[in-house]
Formats: C-alpha cells, sequence, structure tokens
C-alpha cells in the first residue's frame, strides 16, 4: 500500500511546481512594484474607474451570460438525460466535436453571421425583417459567451440528472406529486451540485476572458480580461496585471469554494 | 373472501421483440397479501410498474375498484409503492421524506406532524425525522420507504423485493413486521419477491410466474403441497421431480417399481411428473422398502439430515431426523397422499405456459 | 406528441445554434475569394495551398506534437497520481484532488499568466518546450478524474487475488487492474488531448518566437484577415473526426439496453475497441512519423545558423524569405506583432532574443533612448546607397545620427471611404464625427495613431503632451464613440471590401489593395494632415545572431528585394532603384504610394514622448475604451 501511495509523487511535484509557484509569483508580483518592495498599489488599481467598469462590465456581462446558459443547457440536458441516448455519442457531438474546429475560428465565424451585411441580416432581409445591429455590442460578445461556454454547463447537469435513480422520480410521482411537482422537489433539488459546478465552469471563463470581447465586440469594449492582458502583453506593468488578476483570483476562490460546498462528491463534475 | 380490488385483464408487455408479460389475467382482492414469485425475469416486477403507472401495458385493462385507470398518471393512483432500492430522497430528511406526499396533497401541519410521528412509531423508528437517509443503514432506509408510502393511507402498498437487499436475520425480522403491519393497517399488499421462503412465510395468496405467464395461483398450502407442474415443484422448495407413468388410476410406475397414489384421471399409461418432497421419502430396513437404495452423502442440517439416496440409477433427496451413515442400505416408501402426479407439457412453450386444467 | 416535437424542436434549435459557425467555416474554405467578407465563387483550390503553406502545416504539426506529447505524459502521471491518490488517507486526498481542481476551475488567464512569470523567472526561454510545460499541467487534471471514477468501481479484491494467485504487483497491476480503467485512462486520453488541440489563452502566454500552434496562428492572423487555407485546414480536421466517431458510433443500431440489446452492445465493443485499439494508435503514429519528416526536412537548418525576425503583420513578401535562406543558407525564424505597443515590452523585458524588429520611428526613438537598440556595422550593409536620402534624413527625427536604424517603408494615414455610401467630398478628419455615418466608422486600435488623428483634427501637434490639449482630445473621442464600428487595426481592409463600413482610418499601403478589390473606394489624406511615419529595421541589444541580422537588413535594402516588397504589401518603399523597377507605371506614379511634397505639408512623424506621457497617452486611450 505505502509504493502505491508514492505513485502520486511525480504529481505532486509537478503540481508544486508549475501550479503552486507560479500562483506564488502572481501574488508576488501583485504585492509588490517594480523595484520588489511591498505595496498595495496594483491591487489598488482595480478602483480607478476605467478598470472598475472593466470589471463591473465583465461581472455584467458573465452573469447574464451565465444565466442564458443555465436556461438553455438545463432542458437540454432534462431531455437528453430522459431520452436514455448513449451518453458517449451525445458528449462528443455537443462538446468534443466542435472542440476538433479551432474555438477561435469558431467565434470569428460569428463575425460573418453577426455583421452588418452578414448571414443573419440576410436571412432576416429575406424574411423582410429590420436589420439587426448585433456585431461589436455587447450582446455579440454575451452570445459568444454563451456559445463558447454552454457545454460547460450542460455536461455537469447532464451527469447529475442521469445519476438520479428513475425509481426515486417514480416514487415522488407515487406519492401524488404531479410533472411540476416532481420537478421543482426532486429533480431540481437532487441536480443542485451540477447546477452550481456548471455556474462556475461557465461563469469564470466568462469572466476572464479577453479574447471573445476582442473578437465579437469590435474592441469596443473592454472586459477585465482584456485589462489583463494587455497589462501584460502591451503594457508590459505586470505587477499592474498580476495585481489586477489577484482581485480576480477572489471571485475564482468563492467559486471554488461554492463547489467544495454543494458538490462534496464531486458528482457534479463534468468529465 | 372479499370483493375483488384489482383486475388485471389480458394485459400484454413487451420490450422490442421481448415479451415480457402475454395476455395476462389475475384479480387481487381486498385486505388479500398476495405475492407474485418467480425468478428474475419472469415479468413480475414489470406487473407491479404497470399496477404502480410507471408503465403502459400495450393491451389489455387495469381495473381498479372496478374503474379502468389504464391512463390514470401514478400520482392520481390510490396505491403507493415501495421500491427494491428504497428510492429514499437524498436531499430530504427522514422527516420530510415521510411528509412528502402529504405535503403534496396540502394537509396541515398538525395532521402532517402527527402522521410522521405515527409512522415513524409503526416501523419503530421514533425520533429518526432529523436524521439524513444516508446516514441510515439498509433495514432502516427500508422501514423508512414504508413508513413514507403507508402515510398516504393507500388502499394497496405495491412492494417490489422490499428485502433483497437486506441480510438473512433481517430479512426475517422485517418478514414479520411486515405481517405485523398488513395487520395493523387492514390494507392490501401486492408483494414481489423470487424469495419462495419469503412468499410462503407472509402471502395469503401466492402468484408463481415463468417467462410471462402464471404458473399457478393459490394459497401457500396449495403452492407447495400441490404444485401444478415441474416448474412450481422445482421453484418451491426442495423436490424429487420423477419421469413416470401412470398405469392406470391411483396406480404409477416410477424408479422401476409400481406405487399406489391418490391421483385419478390420467388415463391409462400416460406419461407424467412425480413430485415427492424429501421429507415425505421414509427411509425403513431394506426388506420393508419398495424398492431399496445406499445412501450416497449425507450432511448435517441442524433441524434434519439431508442425504443422497441412490436407487435404481436415480438420486433421490431425502430429508430425515435418523441418521444413516454413507453406504447403508435402506428400503425406500412413501405415503400415497405424498405422491404428486403432474402432467408433462408437450413442449417448452407448453412448459413456459403452465399447464390449464 | 406535441411534447416530444417540442423537444426535438429545441434540440434541433440548440444544435444549430453549436453548428452554425462550423458550417460557416466550411463554406468559407470553398471561397475562391481572400477575403472573408466576399463570396468570390466555389473553389477548392484552398484544399491545394494548404498543403503548400509551410506555416501553417508547421503549426499544425506543432499543435499535434503538443497535443500528443502533453496528452501522453499527462495520462502517464495522472494515471499513476490517480492510483495513489486512491491508496491515500482522507485527509491527503482532499488536499490532493484540491490541488487538481485549481487548474480546472482557475481561469485560463490567470493560469497562463502565472506560468509565464515562472518561466521567465526561471530563465526558460519561451518556446516549444514552455507550451509542452503548460499543456501537460492544465492536462493532468483532466486524466486523473478520469480515471478516478473508473479506480473506485473496480473491485479491491481483483487486485488481492491476483497476488494472491502469485503475480507480482506490477503484474497484477497491469493484468487485472489496468484493463478495468483501460476506459478511463482512454477518455482522459482524449479528453487531454482535445482540451491542448483547442487551448489558445494558456499558450498565448506561454509561447515563444517562431514557435505558433494553430490557436495562436489563428489569433495573430485575426487581425490581417484569416488565411483561408486556415478554413479549409480545420474542415479537414473536423470531417477526419466526425467520420471516426461515426465508425465508432453509428455501426450498431441504438437498441436499448436489454437483454437482447445486449449482443449488440458486443459488437459494438468489438469495434470500437478495434478502431481506439488500431486505427487511432495507427493514424498517431503515421501523424507524427510523416510529420516529423516534415517538420525535420525543414528545419534542419536551424541548428546551423538563423535569424530571429520580429515584424508586423502581413508585411513582407514570403518569397523573400525563402529567396534569402536559399541565397545565404540563414534558417529565418519569423514572428508577427500588431502593434508597437505589443512588440516594445517583448524586447524590453528580453524574455526573446529577438535578432531584427521593424519598429516605427517613435517606436525606434524611445528603444534608443532606453538602451534596447544596438549599433548598425553598415560596413555590413553596403546596401544602405540605395535607401533614398530624404528618407535617411527624415529618419534623423528619430534616430540623430542614422547609427541605429535603416528605413524599411513608409506611408500616410489617411482616411478611406466607400464613395457609395458618403455623398460629400471628404478633405478633412471632421467626417469621422458626423452623425450620418454612426456604426459605419472603424477607427484603428492603437492609442498614438487614433490620438494622432484627433489632435491633428483640433489643429495641435500629433507630439502634444499639453493635458489639456489631450483631455480634448480624449473628449472628442468619447464623443466619438457611440459612432464607432470597430476599434480596428488590419481588419479595416477587409471590413472596408466588404461594404461593412463607409468611412476608415487606415495606412496608405492597404488603400492601395483594397480599391483593387473594390473599386468604390478612395484614399485621402485630410487637410489639416497628418501622420508621416517610418518603419525601420532595427538589432536589439541582446540579438544572438547580430552579424545575420546585418545579412538580412542589406538582403531587404537590394533594390529587387524592395520591389518583390512593394508587389506584395503595397506599402511605400524608400528606394527610388526599387520603385523604377515597378512594371505598371500607375503604379509607379501612384500618388497615394509616393506622395508629392504638397501631400505631406501638414503632415508630422511620430516623437516618443518618453515614459510618463506614454502612459497618460495610455491611461487616457484606456479611459476612452472603457466608456
Amino acid at each position: 500500500m505505502k509504493s502505491r501511495k508514492l505513485l502520486t509523487g511525480p504529481y505532486l511535484f509537478w503540481a508544486v511546481s508549475f501550479i503552486i509557484i507560479p500562483l506564488l509569483m502572481i501574488v508576488y508580483y501583485g504585492l509588490t512594484d517594480k523595484e520588489g518592495n511591498f505595496t498595495l498599489q496594483n491591487l489598488a488599481q482595480i478602483t480607478t474607474p476605467e478598470n472598475m467598469k472593466a470589471l463591473g462590465l465583465a461581472l455584467l456581462l458573465s452573469f447574464i451570460s451565465t444565466i442564458i446558459c443555465l436556461v438553455l443547457a438545463y432542458p437540454l440536458a432534462m431531455i437528453l438525460s430522459e431520452k436514455n441516448v448513449n451518453q458517449s455519442s451525445f458528449i462528443v457531438l455537443i462538446f468534443i466535436l466542435p472542440m476538433w474546429m479551432n474555438s477561435l475560428l469558431r467565434t470569428i465565424a460569428w463575425q460573418n453571421l453577426l455583421e452588418k451585411n452578414g448571414i443573419i441580416n440576410s436571412v432576416l432581409g429575406f424574411f423582410h425583417l429590420p436589420a439587426q445591429g448585433l456585431i461589436n455590442t455587447p450582446y455579440a460578445i454575451v452570445l459568444g459567451m454563451v456559445y463558447n461556454f454552454l457545454p460547460f454547463m450542460v455536461l455537469p447537469i447532464y451527469n447529475v440528472l442521469a445519476k438520479i435513480d428513475k425509481d426515486v422520480i417514480f416514487a415522488a410521482r407515487d406519492l401524488g406529486a404531479n410533472n411540476l411537482q416532481t420537478f421543482t422537489r426532486i429533480i431540481l433539488p437532487l441536480s443542485v451540485p451540477g447546477i452550481i459546478s456548471g455556474i462556475t465552469m461557465v461563469f469564470v471563463p466568462s469572466l476572464t476572458t479577453f479574447v471573445i470581447s476582442d473578437l465579437l465586440g469590435g474592441s469596443k469594449i473592454l472586459l477585465i480580461g482584456n485589462v489583463i492582458e494587455q497589462e501584460f502583453k502591451q503594457g508590459s506593468n505586470w505587477n499592474t496585471g498580476s495585481g489586477l488578476s489577484l482581485v480576480l483570483m477572489i471571485f475564482i476562490i468563492v467559486s471554488m469554494a461554492l463547489i467544495a460546498k454543494y458538490d462534496k462528491d464531486g458528482e457534479g463534475t463534468a468529465f | 373472501m372479499s370483493n375483488k380490488l384489482i383486475d388485471i385483464v389480458n394485459i400484454t408487455k413487451s420490450y422490442d421483440e421481448n415479451i415480457v408479460l402475454d395476455q395476462l389475467n389475475l384479480y387481487i382482492r381486498e385486505n388479500e397479501f398476495l405475492t407474485l414469485l418467480g425468478p428474475s425475469g419472469c415479468g413480475k416486477t414489470t406487473l407491479l410498474r404497470i399496477l404502480g403507472g410507471f408503465e403502459a401495458p400495450d393491451s389489455g385493462d387495469i381495473i381498479f375498484d372496478g374503474k379502468n385507470i389504464n391512463s390514470l398518471p401514478p400520482n392520481r393512483r390510490q396505491l403507493n409503492t415501495v421500491f427494491q432500492k428504497y428510492a429514499l430522497f437524498s436531499h430530504m430528511t427522514i422527516a420530510e421524506n415521510i411528509a412528502f406526499g402529504l405535503k403534496i396533497k396540502g394537509k396541515t401541519k398538525g395532521y402532517i406532524q402527527d402522521k410522521i410521528r405515527y409512522a415513524l412509531k409503526l416501523v419503530n423508528l421514533d425520533g429518526f425525522e432529523n436524521r439524513t437517509p444516508d446516514s441510515l443503514s439498509g433495514g432502516q432506509q427500508q422501514r423508512i420507504a414504508i413508513a413514507r408510502a403507508i402515510v398516504n393511507e393507500p388502499k394497496v402498498l405495491l412492494l417490489d423485493e422490499p428485502l433483497g437487499a437486506l441480510d438473512l436475520k433481517l430479512r426475517q425480522d422485517m418478514q414479520y413486521e411486515l405481517i405485523r403491519l398488513k395487520n395493523e393497517l387492514g390494507i392490501t399488499f401486492l408483494y414481489v419477491t423470487h424469495d419462495q421462503e419469503e412468499a410462503l412465510t407472509m402471502s395469503d395468496t401466492i402468484v408463481v410466474m415463468n417467462q410471462g405467464y402464471v404458473q399457478q395461483v393459490g394459497t401457500p398450502e396449495d403452492i407447495y403441497n400441490e404444485p401444478q407442474n415441474a416448474f412450481v415443484a422445482d421453484f418451491i422448495g426442495d423436490s424429487n421431480i420423477l419421469s413416470a407413468t401412470m398405469v392406470e388410476d391411483k396406480v404409477v410406475k416410477m424408479l422401476g417399481a409400481v406405487w399406489e397414489c391418490v391421483d385419478v384421471g390420467f388415463g391409462k399409461n400416460k406419461p407424467v411428473d412425480a413430485v415427492i418432497r424429501p421429507e415425505d421419502i421414509d427411509l425403513v430396513k431394506p426388506k420393508k422398502g419398495i424398492i431399496q437404495g445406499v445412501v450416497t452423502h449425507i450432511i448435517f442440517k441442524g433441524v434434519h439430515y439431508e442425504m443422497e439416496v441412490l436407487a435404481n440409477n436415480y438420486e433421490l433427496l431425502v430429508h430425515s431426523t435418523d441418521m444413516f451413515p454413507v453406504g447403508t442400505e435402506v428400503g425406500i416408501k412413501v405415503d400415497p397422499f405424498d405422491i404428486q402426479i403432474m402432467q408433462k407439457p408437450e413442449s417448452e412453450d407448453e412448459e413456459a405456459a403452465g399447464i390449464e386444467e | 406528441m406535441i411534447k416530444s416535437a417540442a423537444k426535438r424542436f429545441y434540440l434541433i434549435l440548440i444544435f444549430i445554434l453549436l453548428y452554425a459557425p462550423i458550417v460557416t467555416l466550411i463554406v468559407l474554405s470553398f471561397n475562391s475569394s481572400k477575403t472573408r467578407a466576399k463570396w468570390g465563387g466555389f473553389a477548392g483550390k484552398w484544399y491545394i495551398t494548404l498543403f503548400q503553406n509551410q506555416e501553417i502545416m508547421n503549426a499544425l504539426y506543432t499543435t499535434l506534437i503538443i497535443a500528443l506529447v502533453s496528452a501522453l505524459i499527462a495520462t502517464i502521471i495522472g494515471t499513476a497520481a490517480a492510483i495513489g491518490v486512491q491508496a491515500m488517507k482522507p485527509k491527503f486526498r482532499t488536499l490532493t484532488l484540491g490541488i487538481t481542481n485549481i487548474p480546472m476551475l482557475n481561469a485560463d488567464i490567470v493560469t497562463g499568466i502565472s506560468l509565464m512569470l515562472l518561466f521567465i523567472a526561471f530563465r526558460f526561454s519561451l518556446g516549444f518546450k514552455t507550451i509542452l510545460l503548460a499543456h501537460i499541467t492544465f492536462n493532468i487534471p483532466y486524466v486523473i478524474l478520469s480515471v478516478l471514477p473508473k479506480l473506485k468501481q473496480t473491485n479491491k479484491n481483483v487486485y488481492e487475488a491476483a497476488l494472491d494467485l502469485g503475480a507480482s504487483p506490477v503484474y497484477a497491476f497491469f493484468k487485472v487492474v489496468f484493463p478495468d480503467i483501460m476506459p478511463g485512462v482512454f477518455s482522459g486520453f482524449l479528453l487531454a488531448f482535445t482540451m491542448s488541440l483547442d487551448d489558445f489563452v494558456i499558450t498565448h502566454f506561454t509561447k515563444g518566437p517562431g514557435v505558433d500552434t494553430l490557436s495562436t496562428k489563428i489569433y495573430s492572423e485575426v487581425r490581417k484577415g484569416i488565411k483561408p487555407e486556415m478554413y479549409a485546414l480545420s474542415t479537414i480536421m473536423f470531417l477526419t473526426v466526425l467520420v471516426l466517431l461515426m465508425l465508432v458510433n453509428t455501426a450498431p443500431d441504438k437498441t436499448d439496453v436489454l437483454s437482447s440489446g445486449q449482443i449488440e452492445i458486443k459488437k459494438k465493443h468489438k469495434l470500437s475497441r478495434f478502431i481506439f485499439r488500431k486505427v487511432v494508435p495507427t493514424a498517431i503514429v503515421i501523424v507524427i512519423v510523416a510529420g516529423g519528416f516534415f517538420y525535420g526536412s525543414h528545419n534542419s537548418a536551424a541548428g546551423k545558423s538563423q535569424v530571429i525576425v520580429y515584424n508586423w503583420g502581413e508585411y513582407i513578401n514570403p518569397d523573400i524569405l525563402t529567396k534569402f535562406e536559399k541565397e545565404t543558407g540563414i534558417h529565418v525564424v519569423y514572428e508577427e506583432y500588431e502593434t508597437n505597443e505589443i512588440m516594445y515590452p517583448k524586447i524590453q523585458s528580453g524574455a526573446i532574443a529577438y535578432d531584427v524588429v521593424c519598429p516605427s520611428d517613435y517606436m525606434v526613438q524611445r528603444m534608443i533612448e532606453n538602451n534596447l537598440l544596438a549599433e548598425i556595422d553598415f560596413d555590413k550593409v553596403p546596401n544602405i546607397k540605395y535607401i533614398d536620402k530624404p528618407y535617411m534624413d527624415q529618419a534623423r527625427q528619430y534616430d540623430p545620427e542614422n547609427k541605429y536604424s535603416v528605413p524599411y517603408l513608409f506611408g500616410t494615414v489617411g482616411i478611406l471611404y466607400n464613395k457609395t455610401m458618403v455623398d460629400e467630398p471628404v478633405d478633412s478628419w471632421g467626417i469621422l464625427w458626423d452623425k450620418k455615418y454612426k456604426d459605419s466608422i472603424l477607427m484603428q486600435d492603437s492609442v498614438r495613431d487614433t490620438f494622432g488623428v484627433t489632435l491633428k483634427y483640433l489643429g495641435y501637434s500629433l507630439n502634444s503632451t499639453d493635458l489639456d490639449e489631450l483631455e480634448e482630445a480624449k473628449k472628442l473621442l468619447i464623443e466619438q464613440k457611440p459612432l464607432v464600428q470597430a476599434y480596428v487595426i488590419d481588419q479595416v481592409r477587409d471590413k472596408m471590401i466588404g461594404n461593412e463600413a463607409a468611412l476608415g482610418v487606415i495606412y496608405s499601403g492597404e488603400a492601395l489593395y483594397t480599391q483593387l478589390e473594390n473599386p468604390n473606394l478612395e484614399y485621402v489624406i485630410p487637410k489639416e494632415g497628418s501622420n508621416l511615419w517610418i518603419d525601420s529595421w532595427v538589432i536589439p541589444k541582446n540579438a544572438e545572431h547580430k552579424e545575420n541580422a546585418e545579412k538580412f537588413i542589406n538582403f531587404l535594402c537590394r533594390p529587387d528585394i524592395a520591389k518583390m516588397n512593394y508587389d506584395y504589401t503595397t506599402y511605400s518603399i524608400p528606394n527610388s532603384e526599387g520603385r523604377k523597377l515597378i512594371e505598371d507605371k500607375a503604379l509607379r506614379d501612384n500618388r497615394i504610394t509616393f506622395p508629392e511634397p504638397e501631400d505631406l505639408k501638414n503632415c508630422e512623424t511620430f516623437k516618443f514622448l518618453g515614459d510618463e506621457n506614454d502612459a497618460l497617452y495610455n491611461r487616457l486611450w484606456r479611459e476612452v475604451k472603457s466608456r
């Protein structure tokens, strides 16, 4: 038994080297200035009006995207779990297969769909409907987020729903609950771990994205992810960038804590 | 006896090509403890689920209290189910589990509280209100599942192998508990099991099923003592099933000898099956037996000895309180009343369908 | 009935949402026009040129090899870890799994940044290896979380039974435990492979020069328009996987899991096992071997002698690089950037030792002032004589002694407008503030250009450091923001060609190309004046192949090479010998490319304004952007 534990060794070494230490590096950079002296200045950067705006907008858009994903994903997961579809073929179709077409390319393709003379407006025009100015708006960014992260909401919910013993649902029906009551009192509460983990898996990447806002927002809309990316890639201000990342990590840690609380057995994980 | 409560008429159900229930007819009387007994895959659970409303039959009718309930959803049926794996709501406390059906019906808080206390007392789990299902043992969960069903005062309680997951001792305790419950509640129990001992212990009526057909319906005594075919005889208890020839009424030829029996109406010189329960074989001095044999195996079983006796190339299973060491030559005698004659099935299909008299 | 129809309808809707972009990309791969904005008819040519496009093939190979190697290593480490974790005390197990969750739940951007900081702090030079390390890091958790559930399901007694029957622990593991957890290991591997394949953010932060995965290649192409070969490649990849999966999944019909179905399920397992055990590994081996030969043949020169070039996107004729490699035997590692501001910090941090870079005027000045540049040995650049004197003089504005830089291309900034959408004559920047053109205006996504335009419109110098003037410009830009369709860089080109916008701020070199594609477009330098810019080659101080860099610069100064470059980029060359070689008279005398002195009357060149003022510009710009 002892020797089996040793098998974790390489991984623990790896995890400390490439997960823990790098995170400590961010903490170090975030709490020091260019000369290496301790400062809270970098954290305080979040309070400048532009950064507050970027953070606020990121929070708002990712919140909306998360809600939309949840609303879209839940019925989808339910239909699929009822249908007794071969699980692997479904996951592949929703999740793995599209990934073989690069996600950046797929997001860029939305430009074609959303543009003024794009495909959606052509279709609308065909039905004599007014053209919509979608591209380069917050709506387009929300759409991009929903599109990119929807599978991360579907999978955990599907996994918990599929694990619910059919007899539990039958039992509720048997005890007099109608379809709606069965849903609100049994299915929904039992799927909470999946919902929480889905919410986290959509909210965190939406909150921190800089690619989607870049590609579908026409660089008109700055999210906190864009600010951080620019601090590193353009401003070369690693300290400020790290400071802002630290602030962002607070939201991530809250999410992780939520998962830990509601999903003790890890049943809501997507994979 | 009392009236028919449920009448099952010509129910057929199949999954894909696989026929699970074929033109099945059965009725259940009020206040009866009826057990569906059969090996797994015989269709007993499917029948139960059709009654519960979780499966729809392909054809046929379910008449409940004179009304056809075919299209009634489960929540509107006046029966409740105790599921095989209990199906407790893991996100609720025990009290919430029990209160579930009552809350749906909109009962008052006070009423619900009383019912919870009453039900927990009934299943001997007072004070468990605030525990969660996963903190309970299997037997406790089982009793909660029963409590959850009976607080709704159903006319019929459907139990799907409810004791299957429990160990032997607990199972025996729960059997008595169930009989007690049934007597206290005075409602109909429809019980599904593959355990013949359980069925014999608890039931008023046993329905033996195999491959979608009813094989025999009767009291535990009928089923045990007068199995109507080889399947029933084999399935219920230990038995020696022997190929035999009915020489004439009340005379049967088997084991290379001619025996006296009590059955009539099989015709002359017809091949039949004869069933003899192991405890009905009397071992005597070699000379006093109708035929002779040699004891080849012996095991002590507590109440009796279980022996195998080789006689005229047949291995006979014998239960006896007397001990005969291996190698002893014995004589074999059977009381005419203890020989049960059955028609031989002519095809496999007929064997499954059972023989209708 | 209605219910199930509604469900089906819903499934179809979701399916459309997920697959609309994919279909779009497949359609685009057959578009004969080079730009995404225009349908030029059906053509399969990109599927042929794809295989001749070395950069894309390299990126593909890098992507696959990184995905494969990282998934393999992650599978080994992860599976071992999962087995170990299973044997741990609950307390440690929780801790270990907590750590495992970090890369899964943490934002990619934070993971990417943290790894970048680590690599730089420990002097790992960013490149293939760092991408690989990063990918392994984020892949391991997927493997662990795939294997653990399978391990939980396996019966511990089975392993003990094997030991009891005399097997050694290792033998018992591989013969008894491993087959049980195999599906988990395999799906972990597949998941890791796919995740690695699709990752952009983490690669973006951990990659170095000359290494590109498909994702980073695509991202760097976004601004200037995706190469259509990319669409063709992703179509091929997508369809390959689709076919493979169809073989696995649809062979048996989908009967439910009742006794009769079991046989079919077995059959299915057999087939999928066949595919997973035979087809997939074979395919992988073929890819590696074939790719290895391909890659090797192209990089054999890499070991000997190379020059690392860092240039603007789409800013050189790729044939020139091939020609240079052929003539000198020096291997070119080529990397691109979007803006001066993106390039500068990379040079400053020194994380990557570029040999030759092409900054704009003011940036050259900034790099000189910050002591980042090496003096060029002009004895080794004899072709400097072909660079016209006026431009060398102009260059003194930012490189006073002409010691550090060699002018490469130059041009102006002006307004490109669509004659069918704009009625009035365009002669002033003011039209960019005309409400009539709401949502039809494209601005440059770069600080100095956008502020320069605004300052000029206000009548100030585009090198202004006066806070009031800048605040005024900022206000004007904020006022303009609702009218702006997007802040873009090279995309102005595609969008103007595709009639997506009426007006756009653009570099003169792009104007010529857009006019060829869309004759309704017209370029004008507004009367208030504009920016006359010069991009020059410089050599950073930390360059490791300075001599090769000088050879490279010298090569570019050759008139025939300058002309080749003009043909491709349509940017103005400061090389009149080269200009003379241009065959088409209309182009040779084009006033957009080679403006007359009177056109440049009010034009200025950008100067470096000092770090503090730069920060001020950046702050004001962010205020505009975030408004």
